[in-house]
């Protein structure tokens, strides 16, 4: 990929959601971004990919670069259609994965549901084994049972094999072996164990990891292999790399045996597109906005880094399946364009979380809704046109729109139209503040500090709103937010994240052995990385999860340079200290700390695209494009007030429009508030200052 | 059976009309001003400050469970966060013991009463652990803080979090409260803004790990003080007023909402029974519980006067203990996922509940244990009321935490104390349509997590050898109870175990014709021993345990819903294809006949088995519900605590209390 052979100039990033396929092309010869969207081919997700890089106006031959994200990981887990799988794990726990952790969210629901595991108690098979907490062998690995436990599995007809064994993070030598003797007895099978995808303890979330590796694995192994037959095909000879959860990209072969990594690929890229967009402007801290039919995510870059999370729940708190793996920190809320607004029993307005989804939609879809949505109220208030939605390649009926609000809503409350549907949208506004505060006031931040780079097709009409409600001063829309996530592949680098569990007090601790391991840790990484790409481009970062002596929740610490330049046990005390002060507004200064897990990040930068610049208007010349026209409600006081409209493509750099106005686009539309003052980057991105109000 | 199913009085005989006292005058003029405050409520913001309040309660507790410092805090989460208005009625309490319900507001209540409005200042944090107040035990610190806007008081910000050690005596059945610990009158831990250096010291000073107490202290006035916070920043952007209209309206919509959810129960009265093994010093005297519920009209009374007397071992617990048992029974049964948890929802609900009951026990009654018998109280209420609402209710559970507590003392030296560590869930009961849960935490618990083994191998002296689920344990029925679990855990330094265990012979009743569950149980196993070690009672106080020498926690599971014979077979097939149950089982309760030639479910012999017993189990007047405790609970002496199986042919429902 080094080579710039100029026939094979572009680079392609493909995001394959639930419904729709977004392509971003961009043509490192000519310097233009091509973007294609195409429904989502279920049966034959390749073909959607092929297609939509056409409709974009690129071909695979001519990518040197092809990068990946798809939800088909989640899918998978979520809709129970992976490998027929089994679970090796140490004697007397075979049940750890489904007792879980007892917890019971909904207290008062008698009616409760407990999680669900991908694999079946008859399925779970326990071996003879065991090491301790300081990972040394207790009870050697009987393998003879395994061998006899391979042929009993290959008789079963079992597809792929899950295996945890306690206290493999501190070592892992019997899970290593278990695993090869089932590699070797039961050819074909797809092996995952435990500390491949987790170095920390914790064994049922590092069992449920396993699992879901293992259970969705030979669906992801041949869903790559047939796109790169295909690409083959098509011949495609460039690199192939799939984005992971943690937004950096791994190359394919590892994306086949560590599928569960691709998990949240889209939201994750979706931050690193967020990121790259704060880098331009010049901006440290921002808050990635992503609003779409049916959910509203938020996630954090704070000092120009995205803030990662080490764990996941697939299917919602209450009853998901845990994902113990180095994730971009995003928090998602059941409200989007498609969330139904009701009158619930005890007389108060709700929105969401029911949706009505892409199907039947919003009323105004006039694809068989009835009940009003978030979208049916900006039709309504004119903020979306009945004729503009999609390009105008789908029209909206207001009429049917407006009665179901008014029958289901106004008048049931005695509120007018414009009261109920303005009543919706702010209170779909704070229930999405809520999540950004989730991502900010409880890890210690002031979202007020905070710009807000919003995308997704109803994070643009929805951000100035939710901007206000959180104090945030400005809000950043990015070219073709509908296919942003898209378009942060195209941004991605290669990454690789390390956790390793090694508890120690700070008192104790011996330096050279804490380096060590980071040393061992970034030449595992660099050996990794250094395949695909040069390693002078490569970079490592350190931190290290601590707490207090007696805590449980560790708060993660990042180490600089500097501090390795001079390690000490006070100054590594002194930033424990100050983190814990930001993020929980105390700390305890006195009291003994410890270490917990140390983290690695290696990172392998790859030339990034240049973002073409508008052309700005000539010198003195107003710009040529006259907005259009229409009647928006923006608040109670104004009402209904003649807007100007713009169209996106024709904006130019440095162009000022004070709201109110709208300007619109082919997936999206911004609101641009009274008060709030838009500005034309360089690189077209709308920066809006919000008024104060 | 001992049911008296009083026929429903229709809804149309209306509650007698009250006497106008002055007590109720001036409820009546609250409730007018509350209406004129909810009529006025914008009813935009009214939902804004919903999702609001509960964010706020749901980030206190957050913040409390990553900052804390003992292990029931961070990982059992046995605190409880809230938000409560200046006369100490709830706005949102976010989940953490749902028994707790009440404690806070009445803690706040006994706070207002103690300082009066004028005495509380901004800056003040004030603190008690008052069991009489808390209705819990002395290890539940409460810390509140009044809400301010321009100097008038507000609301205020709540937090109970449970210490590991509040000192007291280790290894004794306490008989009265001062053998439990410190006792911290209603206090103020910060007066204006500073703090009472003279109480911290006294804390310190009587608590064995003073340095996780100053921890979790911390943690918890950090939290109340975030809790505050943004309750300020809401009634900074929506005005005092409007936020206060809108909690209003709230309230309203959700007593509306727990109103028509009573009013589509038949009106009646409706009583049930069951029992307690024993108060651990009376051992084998069976503690009664029994409950009425009176239903009529949209309103519910639930009756606790004839529930035993308050007891000389320390499973006690006070009035708002049992006040919180009705109440938690009234919210699953009425609105269970309905957010936030807020005072509105129990405006329908009457309690009586004189004092000197084991639920509402005075001083100096012993406390330490108080979250045990509430569990049952709970159940049997849902047991009431099961005839009245069958699809609502779900069949007896394991009703018990299931934990240990060890003490002793770490390689270097420090002294540890483990309680909660043991958490291991249980079964819980089945109801209409659906299974009970496997393997989950009891109701006095909420969003309580069990340690990661890996985590307790880590930091204590302990080795788990099993945690499995228990086959058979669940109670069979149409729908079957969930199964409890087993967990063996074994020493590698020496240490002391304590452990309280109850319902070992009073097991998880079923529901109409579902079976009974198997009960709790606690055992060791001690080094080169051949057999387990029961503990008939169920009550470990004081073991030492060796290394090398293992414990054994055996959860109960949940009460059958419905004859087992009308579990289709195929269900029965899969349960014993997956291990959840024996083949004994499945011949014994649900009438499987296995072909001897194959060994696969002979379907037709079945079918004709499943008819013969039903008219067996006809001819025994199948009760409506299962309820023969009061009677049958002294017969129950000499019951085996292991013995959980059924034998063959049996199957209608085993008697149990």
């Amino acid at each position: 990929m080094q080579s710039s052979d100029s026939s094979r100039s572009y680079r392609v990033a493909a995001d394959v959601g639930g419904t729709f396929t977004d392509i971003v092309a961009f043509d490192a010869a000519s310097g233009q971004t091509f973007f294609g969207k195409t429904l989502t081919t279920p049966g034959q997700l390749v073909d959607g990919i092929v297609t939509g890089v056409d409709k974009a106006g690129a071909s695979i031959e001519s990518a040197r670069l092809f990068l990946h994200g798809s939800t088909i990981a989640i899918n998978t887990v979520l809709e129970r259609s992976g490998a027929r799988t089994a679970l090796l794990t140490t004697r007397g726990f075979r049940d750890i994965y489904e007792i879980g952790r007892i917890n019971r969210p909904q207290a008062y629901n008698l009616f409760f549901k407990k999680h669900q595991p991908l694999i079946k108690r008859s399925l779970r098979f326990e071996v003879n084994e065991r090491m301790n907490a300081r990972g040394e062998v207790t009870e050697a690995l009987d393998e003879a049972q395994l061998v006899a436990l391979a042929a009993q599995l290959r008789e079963l007809g079992i597809e792929s094999v899950a295996i945890l064994f306690f206290h493999s993070y501190m070592n892992p030598a019997h899970e290593i072996r278990a695993r090869e003797l089932m590699e070797e007895h039961c050819p074909g099978v797809f092996v995952s164990a435990s500390h491949e995808l987790s170095k920390e303890y914790r064994e049922f979330e590092r069992t449920s990891t396993v699992a879901a590796n293992a259970y969705i694995g030979p669906r992801i192994k041949t869903y790559l292999g047939e796109i790169q037959d295909r690409f083959r095909k098509e011949r495609f000879d460039g690199s192939f790399f799939v984005v992971q959860s943690n937004g950096g990209l791994f190359d394919v072969a590892r994306a086949q045996r560590e599928c569960i990594r691709m998990l949240e690929s889209g939201p994750a890229a979706g931050v690193i597109g967020a990121q790259v967009v704060c880098d331009r402007l010049g901006l440290r801290n921002a808050i990635a906005f992503d609003m779409g039919g049916t959910t509203a995510k938020a996630g954090v870059v704070l000092n120009r880094e995205v803030m990662m999370a080490g764990s996941i729940m697939v299917g919602g708190y209450a009853e998901g399946l845990p994902i113990q793996i180095p994730l971009i920190d995003t928090q998602e809320v059941g409200t989007g364009g498609g969330s139904i607004a009701r009158i619930e029993e005890g007389g108060g307005l709700r929105v969401g979380p029911q949706s009505a989804g892409a199907s039947p939609g919003p009323v105004c879809y006039n694809l068989g809704g009835t009940e009003p949505t978030v979208t049916d109220a900006n039709l309504i208030l004119g903020r979306l046109s009945a004729d503009n939605f999609l390009g105008g390649e789908m029209k909206l009926n207001q009429a049917e729109a407006t009665q179901a609000l008014r029958n289901r809503i106004a008048e049931p409350m005695k509120i007018s139209l414009t009261q109920a549907a303005n009543g919706i949208i702010r209170i779909a506004a704070t229930t999405m503040s809520n999540v950004v505060t989730r991502v900010t006031t409880e890890r210690g931040l002031d979202a007020g500090n905070f710009a807000m780079v919003a995308y997704g097709g109803a994070g643009p009409l929805h951000a100035s709103i939710v901007a206000r409600e959180l104090s945030i001063p400005q809000v950043i829309i990015p070219p073709s937010p509908g296919h942003f996530s898209a378009y942060g592949m195209l941004m991605a680098d290669l990454r690789w994240d390390f956790v390793r569990t090694w508890f120690k007090p700070v008192n104790l601790l011996d330096f050279g052995e804490f380096i060590g391991i980071y040393a061992d840790l970034e030449a595992q990484g660099v050996r990794i990385l250094q395949r695909d790409i040069d390693s002078k481009r490569i970079v490592c970062s350190r931190a290290a999860d601590m707490r207090y002596v007696g805590q449980e929740h560790p708060v993660t610490v990042e180490l600089p340079a500097s501090f390795f330049a001079k390690p000490d046990r006070i100054a590594l005390k002194q930033l424990f200290d100050d983190e814990h002060m930001k993020r929980y507004a105390f700390n305890a200064p006195k009291e003994p700390a410890e270490i917990v897990s140390l983290h690695s990040s290696v990172v392998g930068a790859l030339d990034k695209p240049e973002a073409k610049r508008l052309t700005a208007p000539a010198r003195g010349r107003k710009p040529v494009a006259k907005p259009a026209r229409r009647k928006v409600y923006f608040t109670e006081d104004a009402g209904f007030v003649n807007t100007p409209v713009y169209a996106r493509q024709n904006l130019v750099a440095g162009q000022r429009i004070a709201g109110p106005a709208l300007v619109e686009e082919y997936a999206s539309t911004t609101v641009v508030f009274p008060g709030d003052k838009l500005e034309v980057s360089k690189h077209g991105d709308l920066v809006i200052t919000i008024g104060r109000s | 059976m001992a049911t008296r199913n009083r026929k429903p009085a229709k809804s149309a005989q209306r509650p007698a009309k009250r006497k106008q006292t002055a007590a109720a005058v001036k409820a009546g003029k609250a409730a007018k001003k509350r209406l004129a405050a909810a009529r006025r409520a914008d009813p935009v913001v009214t939902e804004i400050v919903r999702n609001a309040v509960v964010a706020i309660t749901e980030e206190m507790k957050t913040n409390l469970m990553r900052t804390a410092y003992s292990m029931i805090i961070y990982e059992a989460q046995d605190f409880t966060v809230g938000l409560f208005t200046a006369r100490g009625e709830i706005i949102s309490i976010g989940i953490g013991l749902p028994t707790f319900i009440r404690g806070m507001g009445d803690t706040v209540k006994a706070m207002l009463a103690h300082f009066g409005e004028k005495g509380i200042m901004p800056g003040d944090v004030l603190v008690t652990n008052d069991a009489y107040i808390t209705g819990s035990h002395l290890n539940h610190i409460t810390l509140v803080v009044p809400i301010f806007d321009g100097g008038k008081l507000i609301a205020f910000s709540t937090c109970m979090a449970h210490w590991a050690d509040i000192g007291g005596a280790l290894n004794v059945m306490t008989r009265d409260i001062f053998s439990e610990g410190l006792q911290v009158p209603i206090l103020k831990m910060h007066s204006a803004g500073k703090i009472n250096e003279d109480l911290v010291a006294i804390l310190r000073m009587n608590v064995r790990i003073p340095e996780r107490a100053i921890g979790d202290l911390h943690a918890q006035i950090a939290t109340v003080q975030t809790g505050a916070r943004r309750f300020h920043e809401l009634m900074k952007r929506y005005g005092c007023t409007q936020v206060m209209n809108g909690i209003a309206a709230i309230m309203d919509h959700s007593e509306a909402l727990a109103r028509k959810h009573v009013l589509s129960i038949p009106d009646g009265e409706y009583e049930a029974g069951s029992f307690m093994d024993d108060d651990g010093v009376d051992a084998g005297k069976r503690v009664p519980i029994k409950v009425k519920v009176i239903v009529s009209g949209d309103e519910m009374t639930i009756d606790l006067t004839d529930v035993s007397k308050q007891v000389k071992g320390f499973y006690n617990s006070g009035e708002a203990a049992g006040r919180g048992c009705c109440q938690v029974a009234f919210k699953c049964v009425t609105s269970g996922m309905e957010r936030p948890i807020n005072e509105g929802s129990f405006r329908p609900l009457k309690i009586i509940l004189p004092a000197g009951r084991v639920v509402s026990a005075t001083k100096p009654a012993p406390m330490r244990r108080w979250m045990t018998y509430p569990m049952t109280v709970i159940d049997t209420i849902f047991k009431a009321l099961a005839p009245a609402i069958p699809n609502r209710v779900i069949a007896g559970h394991h009703a018990e935490l299931m934990t240990t507590q060890l003490h002793g003392h770490l390689p270097d030296g420090k002294m540890f104390i483990l309680s909660g560590g043991g958490l291991t869930g249980g079964g819980w009961g089945a109801k209409c349509g659906a299974d009970g849960a496997n393997a989950t935490i009891c109701i006095n618990d909420g969003d309580t997590h069990n340690s990661p083994i890996e985590q307790i191998e880590a930091k204590y002296p302990v080795e788990a050898l099993r945690y499995s689920l228990r086959e058979d344990s669940g109670g069979a029925g149409q729908w079957q109870g969930g199964l409890g679990t087993e967990k063996m855990v074994r020493a590698t330094d020496e240490f002391v175990m304590n452990s309280y265990i109850e319902r070992v012979y009073c097991r998880p009743w079923g529901l109409f014709g579902g079976h009974p569950a198997a009960g709790n149980q606690v055992a060791v196993l001690m080094a080169g021993a051949e057999h387990e070690l029961h503990f008939p009672s169920g009550k470990v106080i004081g073991r030492m345990l060796k290394p090398g020498d293992a414990y054994i926690l055996k959860s109960g599971g949940g009460g059958g819903y419905g004859s087992p014979l009308d579990r289709p077979i195929d269900k029965v097939e899969e349960d014993l294809r997956e291990g959840y149950i024996s083949k004994q089982r499945a011949q014994a309760c649900y009438g499987l006949i296995f072909d001897v030639a194959s060994g696969e479910v002979d379907h037709e012999a079945t079918e004709t088995k499943r008819a013969q017993l039903r008219t067996i189990s006809d001819s025994v007047a199948r009760p409506e519900i299962e309820d023969a405790a009061i009677v049958e609970a002294d017969a129950h002496a000499g019951h085996s605590a292991t013995e959980h199986e059924l034998p063959e042919g049996v199957a209608f429902p085993l008697r149990c209390c």
